[in-house]
């Protein structure tokens, strides 16, 4: 049966300009997270990117993901493996004035330490395109730090939500 | 203040024997603690309290509510749930070990429940160390608008990287189904469709020849699962990246050709061949409707 109200909101931050935002002390006590953004940034052509950790961001070469996404006239799917960050966006980065990007991450299972974390990524924005993307970051070690970050300004919003299971 | 109990019955209960003395002693009933803060949440409310430090050693910690005379118990913060949104509250904690309670705090602030959410966790299965063949959601509540399924997995099939996810409603195995999807393996985005099947094939998670540690994802929702006019639609997203020479990412939606109501939900990976390894886990979420 129902184990109540879940799908709750941890914390939400405005960026205003910054290069990157983290959320650190997160809690275990749910099965997953989610977090939502809603960003521009301050010129163009710049990719934002993720890291996570525990207590501080892993910045090894431990990352990897696979990507389709599509533009309105071609639909392509690519690779990388052993990076030091996944991608927050892809084709679908943050635009400039009002191009805002709307995107939702979410990180299945963040606080077991019996598997590699997993990440799901879906990203929009109508001058470009789609994006989506599965990740894996390879430790066991539980996530309660995440990082988002570019080269470039960032501006707009970021919620982070935590799922809990029965 | 600490408060000795004298009762015969509550002597034979909580008595131990000092060995070096050769006496007979109860615990103290532990003392008040402090009340803390009440802060809001959705039907519930978190509490605080600090314990004191004189009387006996407290091992549980209640806090009661008031209007409903609601408990939560549990270390600081205390969660009460179940309260009713809109509803003003106050809180107060007591203290107890097997001699006897303390008296009730003070009242905490007055808040006010919020609404609860519209996203309701139902059910979860954590494969365990011998593995699985079949999750089975069954009993769903009807209560609900649309069901999410959430599942991050891994099969035993061996030699293969990956390994499909397939779903089916109320045991039905006759071919019923149909499935679309879009995906991207790194290399190649594609198109794959299946008609009069005997399950929808989600997108695929990791098999044996992927490492152990590394599971596929899976977010599926089930709308208007009760609606009896309409067949069930399904969508998903979700795939597997192994970090060695594999990767996929999916987005699909499926068709069960029936306007019976989801009850029961089951889930397999090659039809049931292989089993789900240990650490998979699946939950089940109700999404409410206005």
């Amino acid at each position: 049966m129902a184990a109540g109200s879940t799908y709750t909101p941890i914390a939400t931050t405005t960026l205003s300009g910054v290069t990157s935002y983290t959320f650190s002390s997160i809690s275990g006590s749910y099965t997953d997270l989610i977090l939502i953004g809603n960003l521009i940034q301050s010129s163009s052509a710049a990719n934002s990117y993720i890291q996570v950790g525990n207590g501080s961001v892993d910045t090894g070469s431990n990352y990897s993901q696979t990507i389709l996404y599509g533009n309105g006239s071609s639909t392509v799917s690519t690779r990388q493996s052993g990076q030091t960050a996944w991608y927050a966006d892809y084709a679908a980065a943050p635009g400039t004035g009002s191009d805002y990007n709307t995107a939702i991450w979410q990180i299945q299972n963040y606080s077991n330490s019996n598997v590699y974390k997993s990440i799901l990524m879906r990203v929009g924005k109508a001058t470009n395109g789609t994006d989506a993307m599965v990740g894996l970051w390879r430790s066991v070690s539980a996530i309660n730090t995440i990082k988002l970050f570019s080269s470039n300004n960032l501006t707009g919003t970021l919620t982070l939500y935590g799922i809990a299971a029965a | 203040m600490a408060i000795r109990k004298t009762s015969t019955s509550n002597i034979l209960n909580t008595v131990h024997r000092d060995a070096s003395a050769g006496s007979t002693k109860i615990a103290d009933i532990p003392d008040t603690p402090t009340i803390g803060t009440a802060t809001a949440g959705a039907e519930s409310a978190t509490i605080t309290y600090t314990v004191a430090n004189t009387g006996g050693i407290g091992t549980t910690f209640t806090a009661l509510s008031n209007p409903g005379s609601i408990t939560g118990t549990g270390s600081s913060p205390i969660t009460v749930s179940g309260l009713t949104a809109a509803t003003a509250y106050t809180f107060t904690v007591k203290s107890g070990n097997t001699t006897g309670d303390s008296p009730y705090s003070s009242a905490s602030n007055s808040i006010t429940a919020l609404a609860g959410g519209a996203f309701e966790s139902i059910a979860t299965v954590t494969v365990g160390s011998g593995g699985t063949s079949t999750i089975t959601f069954s009993s769903i509540p009807a209560t609900y608008k649309h069901l999410q399924i959430r599942a991050l997995a891994r099969t035993d099939r061996a030699g293969n990287y990956s390994s499909n996810m397939n779903l089916q409603f109320n045991t039905d195995t006759a071919n019923n189904y149909a499935d679309h999807d879009i995906n991207g393996n790194g290399s190649t985005a594609q198109a794959e469709s299946g008609t009069t099947k005997n399950n929808i094939a989600m997108n695929r998670i990791t098999g044996a020849s992927s490492g152990s540690d590394i599971f596929g994802v899976v977010v599926a929702d089930i709308l208007d699962y009760t609606n009896t006019n309409k067949y069930k639609t399904v969508r998903w997203f979700g795939g597997f990246d192994n970090n060695s020479t594999q990767g996929e990412i999916y987005f699909g939606s499926g068709l069960w050709q029936s306007t019976s109501a989801v009850s029961t939900i089951t889930l397999q990976s090659v039809s049931g061949a292989v089993n789900f390894t240990q650490y998979s886990s699946f939950a089940l979420y109700g999404i409410k409707g206005a």
